[in-house]
């Protein structure tokens, strides 16, 4: 009867996660068009709803009844699959990600996380990794030369910043003793690692932005304007899921920055629970991440790829040296 | 020694993205200052300038009277051949136009007419909502010529507005007119 009960803890749990992170792409996108209107002088959507707050349903229609068209010569079987998994990762990497500790709710005490893993980490680095092959993908089983261009340099891209996105948080990981989130947020209770480790957070942060493909680093997504890009031929709900998954990248992301440099749930002078804490804390990550976008041009390739490797590579080993000399 | 420390910094701020701090600061205090979107025809209105060039009208005298003369300049001087004049004897024994229409899908509003007009009869003004459904539509004809409103008076400025489907669809004042408000909000920095 417990185990049965603990099962059906854990599939509520998915449920709800998954259920919020479907509908989490509503209103980012109209947050997005709304800073992005105020940052340029201008109201943004403000007629499909009061001040546009249905603009997103009307998108969603939109999308939904575009014509699914699968170019003649395309990989099938490769193109369907791609959006499949750039969508996936996202999910996958919400399993090991606490949103606080515990809660007493209907007398019984509910961890809010999925699973408390002692590398959590490590797993949660190794599945965004996924990622790359939905791009690599759709490029190639979209049958057309500029999508496989586009696609060979999106992977370039990805694959050279997840190094030093790696190398960034073992900081975080020499501080906390430890690759469990739960033993890295803790550890925070009194002062948060952002202090400790600026530099590993300032190259966690940039080459975060290039995993998500966010502006300043968005070359594959904006090569629609100078050529084509990996999601070219990719139109209605297909399309969609590569949208979708690049929100719910950005909202990952915030999340892992508050977990590892900003104090997870941690609260400072008031009161309010930790997960209203720590919501609040990637809500204004997510905003950060959209007020650099509406800010910046975008990084030409080389300059992106000399940024990747001669920037934050050398930045992120030296974090490593300073952290290890400081911490011995 | 000076020109090794100012290389160094300026590979410091290539490193670290300092140039971008500059534009982050900029587009933040955008972010939470007022927008210029002017709101219409929902909320707001646009008032012309006295020199504006919108609907032509016919100008009359205090008794009522036209003073157009149906000298038939205006057609001459008109580059589109939009306006047809033809004069006739009124009761009163003075020459008036009998038929003054002006084609307004062809009409550039040059102010030409106004221009050449020896009897400071015709002008353009301030109107400038007059979309029709049809190009029929668009030729008006003396009377309604006549009863256009004229030049603007003060104006250059965004008013508070509605929408209103009484006596067709048209935006209609809610606000005083002071103009000088919008230009103050929308120049910054």
């Amino acid at each position: 009867m417990d185990d049965f009960l603990a099962v059906a803890l854990i599939v509520g749990k998915m449920i709800v996660v998954i259920a919020i992170l479907l509908a989490l792409p509503i209103p980012l996108t109209w947050l997005e068009r709304k800073i992005a209107g105020h940052i340029q002088q201008r109201l943004g959507p403000m007629r499909v709803g009061w001040h546009g707050l249905l603009q997103p349903v009307a998108d969603g229609i939109k999308l939904l009844t575009k014509e699914d068209h699968i170019p003649a010569e395309a990989d099938r079987f490769l193109f369907t699959l791609a959006p499949i998994i750039a969508l996936v990762p996202p999910f996958a990497v919400f399993v090991a990600i606490p949103f606080g500790d515990r809660v007493s709710l209907f007398g019984a005490e509910i961890t809010l996380y999925l699973s408390d893993m002692n590398v959590g980490l490590l797993y949660i680095l190794a599945v965004l990794g996924i990622g790359t092959f939905g791009v690599i993908l759709a490029g190639w089983g979209s049958n057309s030369k500029y999508a496989v261009l586009g696609s060979l340099r999106t992977c370039a891209q990805m694959i050279s910043y997840e190094i030093p996105m790696g190398f960034s948080v073992i900081g975080v990981v020499m501080l906390a003793h430890s690759m469990n989130l739960l033993d890295i947020v803790e550890g925070q209770a009194g002062i948060w690692n952002v202090v400790y480790q600026p530099l590993g957070f300032f190259v966690f942060f940039v080459a975060g932005l290039a995993e998500a493909q966010r502006i300043p680093f968005d070359l594959p997504e904006a090569e629609g304007d100078l050529g084509a890009g990996y999601h070219t031929e990719y139109s209605g709900m297909r399309f969609s899921f590569f949208m979708i998954s690049e929100y719910l990248i950005v909202v990952v992301l915030s999340a892992l920055i508050v977990i590892l440099f900003f104090g997870g749930w941690n609260g400072v002078l008031l009161p309010l629970p930790p997960t209203v804490w720590f919501l609040l804390k990637v809500g204004f990550f997510v905003w950060v991440f959209m007020w650099f976008r509406f800010t910046f041009p975008r990084y030409r390739y080389d300059q992106l790829m000399t940024i990747g490797w001669k920037v934050l590579l050398p930045l992120s080993l030296a974090n490593i040296l300073v952290s290890g000399v400081f911490l011995f | 020694m000076s020109y090794a420390l100012n290389k160094m910094s300026g590979w410091i701020g290539w490193a670290f993205f300092l140039d971008l701090l500059d534009g982050l600061s900029l587009t933040l205090s955008y972010m939470f200052s007022r927008t210029v979107t002017m709101r219409y025809p929902d909320k707001e209105k646009w008032l012309p300038f006295p020199r504006h060039r919108g609907h032509h009208f016919l100008k009359t005298d205090e008794a009522g009277e036209l003073n157009c003369v149906a000298c038939e300049l205006c057609a001459k001087i008109c580059p589109c051949d939009c306006i047809t004049v033809v004069p006739h004897e009124d009761e009163k024994g003075n020459r008036r136009p009998l038929v003054f229409d002006i084609d307004l899908a062809r009409c550039l509003f040059c102010g030409l007419c106004e221009d050449a007009c020896p009897a400071d009869a015709i002008a353009l003004g301030q109107h400038y909502e007059y979309s029709a459904y049809d190009t029929k539509a668009l030729v008006v004809g003396r009377d309604t010529l006549m009863a256009m409103p004229g030049k603007a008076e003060g104006g250059g400025g965004v008013v508070n507005a509605r929408l209103t489907t009484e006596n067709g669809v048209r935006v209609v004042k809610t606000g005083v007119e002071d103009g000088s408000d919008w230009w103050r909000r929308i120049r910054r920095r």
